[in-house]
């Protein structure tokens, strides 16, 4: 016990003194260099904890990331499904108060991002920091906030990222021309009115953070710019648009869906409202837009992505190693592979049923069979994706957690609760 | 179910019209529980198989068996061969992997449950004691205490002890092993157990017992002649609760099992986020069919009857 606590304030002392240090080259604690990373984790199993609810997800990771892992490294791809990441955080959680410390935990790798980051960040469960000290962490524009900054919060290095997604919305090309499709807020709101009972959108709320993001783009519109929202959480900035912002959700309510008496709690609620016809729009946060849905039959195959002219929020999500983990070599070598250009070139493509965005900076790959692959892949994110470059030029980075907490306790007290709205 | 009902209403049926209305009664019920059972089932039958069934489709315009192909049970499209079905199956699929695991953590659970619940309902049915309410108390708690309770610090100790006996060179492995989750499965279910069972010796003869001890049998035979065949309809109500009751934890086989140990459950809730209906009705119909397989081998044995035990007694 004794010595595995010394251990840890090693590893703690190690880990103060990388960051001070630099900010981009890092050491793996407990690891002296790359070579001996790989050489541990052969014959290794890498126990993966991650959300399971998409078979086309669970597929993907056992073919494109199981497969090589065996072949290459020798390491056994062990993927452990859960319906939701907050069970995992609870079981290191666990794990620590009954003292199974040093490498006698049974998670190797989660994929992790925003609040369960926190939670375990905040109660010192991750092993790190490791994510720029990994090969392929030259790939990731780690000068980039919305990499290095997880809802707003510092990634220290203490997780490394997977792919990113994007808030955008998708219509019925069948019922729909493209060019009557709104591309702000305000033409949202001039659609609603012209279209009674055909729009609504994902409450706010725990397990609907999409149905958040939709609202604090509107922040960012009605207050005219993203840039102000960017860092420390500012009450007043918030207290100054968030009046706003409530009246126009309530101005809305009239032409809602329902008349704005109950709004879809989540992703697969929205959805289905929109393949019945109910709605006209849903949400996707996926580079190849409508595609993974329309090939499980979610929605209706004419349906098509397209997104505002500006201030749709994206964001990273990551893969992190907890603190006692028994496989960290495995897992370092995973979070590794998870970044190597051909294999981010399959997960862009909806064929091979991942369909997130990239991890890593697509522009710093200089091997010449690698950036084919990448180019390969631009080529073919299918029929139902928006155009990438406008995606890119609408792209704004999510904000601090805090937001996140007033928007759904406000939303709910004066949107749909009615209450006054504070003079 | 329905024997019974024919039963209970025919001696009370003295003219026609009563008897006409006994039989409204009895078929309007038959219809009330198919409605309440059976359409559900179909509605899974359909899901499962429909493509992009969407409003206003009365029936689905698509048939199609993504689901089951995207479960790993048929060939991808395009595919299909009799080999590669043979290949597709014999790399086990996660959802076989599940239901053998569901059914052998199912079967386990249902064994010592009964071994162990057997001697304590018989003693609670069959004889009055100092502090026996209190016992019976104790023995529900489990069905009134949420599972998340007892749960989330049980899972602690199983890891606390695990450590213990691997320092103590015993690698047991409670936490995170099949084992773990079968020990835990009899919290919920030992109750349902006892109380069924203690139900059926409440109104067991053991004069029957003495009869055969008289005649010159000795107890294993008195057990086996006597007892099991006379308890043989409630050993099987308890067996079935027992087995459903295991079946279908969710909560304690995770946290127990810390996502590891996979079974049929464990699936289910991971699938049931994804949106896409015809798998999580596949995956349900599979959930279903071995507890409706097992009630319908066993259905004859529910009537309650025979020489030692009448009915369920207090249960």
């Amino acid at each position: 016990m004794k010595l595995s606590t010394l251990k840890n304030a090693a590893i703690a002392a190690t880990a103060a003194l990388a960051i001070s240090a630099s900010a981009t080259a890092q050491d793996l604690p407990g690891f002296t260099s790359w070579d001996e990373v790989v050489e541990q984790a052969r014959g290794e199993t890498v126990y993966w904890y991650m959300w399971g609810g998409s078979d086309a997800i669970n597929g993907f990771v056992d073919e494109f990331y199981g497969v090589p892992l065996q072949e290459e490294y020798g390491i056994t791809l062990e993927r452990v499904p859960v319906a939701d990441t907050v069970d995992v955080v609870n079981q290191v959680i666990s794990e620590q108060q009954a003292g199974a410390t040093g490498d006698r935990g049974t998670v190797d790798l989660i994929w992790i991002n925003g609040e369960n980051f926190f939670t375990l960040r905040q109660a010192d469960l991750l092993y790190g920091p490791w994510a720029e000290g990994i090969p392929n962490a030259a790939l990731v524009d780690w000068d980039n906030p919305a990499i290095y900054l997880d809802f707003g919060r510092p990634v220290d290095g203490y997780e490394s990222p997977w792919s990113s997604a994007q808030f955008h919305f998708v219509y019925d090309s069948a019922r729909l021309d493209e060019d009557e499709l709104p591309r702000s807020y305000a033409e949202l709101s001039d659609w609603i009115e012209a279209n009674p009972g055909q729009f609504t959108y994902m409450a706010p709320g725990p397990g609907a953070f999409v149905g958040t993001r939709f609202v604090k783009q509107l922040f960012f519109e009605l207050s005219g710019g993203h840039d102000q929202w960017v860092g420390e959480f500012n009450e007043d900035l918030y207290n100054e648009w968030a009046p706003q912002v409530w009246q126009t959700l309530i101005d809305w309510q009239p032409n809602l869906w329902r008349e704005g008496e109950t709004y879809p709690a989540n992703q697969s609620e929205t959805d289905q409202l929109f393949a019945n016809g109910e709605t006209a729009f849903t949400f996707t946060q996926s580079p190849s837009g409508a595609a993974p849905s329309i090939a499980a039959g979610i929605v209706p195959p004419t349906s098509q992505a397209f997104s505002f002219n500006d201030y749709m929020i994206g964001d990273f999500n990551y893969v992190a190693i907890p603190f006692n983990a028994p496989n960290k070599a495995a897992a370092l070598v995973t979070a590794n592979l998870i970044l190597r250009p051909d294999r981010q070139a399959f997960q862009v493509q909806p064929e091979y049923g991942f369909c997130c965005g990239w991890g890593i900076d697509v522009s710093r790959v200089t091997d010449p069979d690698q950036v084919a692959a990448i180019d390969a892949a631009m080529q073919n994110l299918g029929d139902a994706a928006e155009d990438p470059s406008i995606l890119a030029g609408a792209l704004v980075a999510d904000i601090a957690a805090e937001y996140q907490t007033r928007i759904e306790a406000d939303w709910e007290r004066y949107v749909l609760r009615g209450e006054p709205l504070p003079q | 179910m329905t024997d019974v009902t024919v039963k209970e209403l025919a001696p009370a049926d003295r003219s026609a019209g009563k008897r006409a209305t006994g039989k409204i009664v009895f078929y309007a019920t038959v219809i009330f529980m198919c409605v309440v059972l059976v359409l559900p089932v179909i509605a899974f039958f359909i899901n499962a198989f429909a493509f992009r069934w969407f409003y206003p489709q009365l029936i689905p315009d698509e048939w199609s068996l993504q689901a089951w192909q995207r479960l790993g049970l048929l060939p991808p499209p395009g595919q299909f061969s009799i080999e590669n079905l043979f290949a597709q199956w014999a790399s086990v699929p996660d959802v076989v992997r599940a239901l053998g695991l569901s059914l052998w953590i199912g079967f386990l659970v249902t064994g010592v449950s009964i071994v162990i619940g057997m001697p304590a309902a018989r003693a609670l049915g069959m004889y009055s004691f100092r502090g026996k309410r209190l016992i019976e108390f104790i023995i529900i708690t489990p069905t009134i205490v949420p599972p998340i309770a007892f749960s989330l610090g049980l899972n602690i100790n199983f890891i606390r002890w695990d450590l213990a006996l691997e320092a103590a060179g015993i690698n047991l492995g409670l936490s995170g092993s099949v084992l773990g989750v079968s020990i835990v499965h009899l919290v919920p279910v030992m109750p349902y157990v006892v109380l069924t069972l203690s139900g059926v010796f409440a109104n067991y003869n053991a004069d029957f017992e003495a009869q055969a001890r008289t005649l010159g049998a000795g107890p294993f035979r008195t057990f086996w002649h006597v007892t099991f065949p006379a308890i043989l309809p409630g050993l099987f109500v308890a067996c079935l609760f027992a087995f459903l009751v295991s079946w279908s934890q969710y909560l304690l086989t995770f946290l127990i099992g810390q996502g590891r140990v996979i079974t049929l459950p464990i699936l289910l809730f991971s699938a049931a986020g994804s949106g896409n209906n015809a798998v999580i009705a596949a995956l349900s119909l599979i959930f279903i069919a071995p507890a409706v397989l097992i009630l319908l081998v066993s259905s004859r044995y529910l009537s309650g009857e025979s020489g030692a035990v009448g009915g369920f007694g207090r249960v």
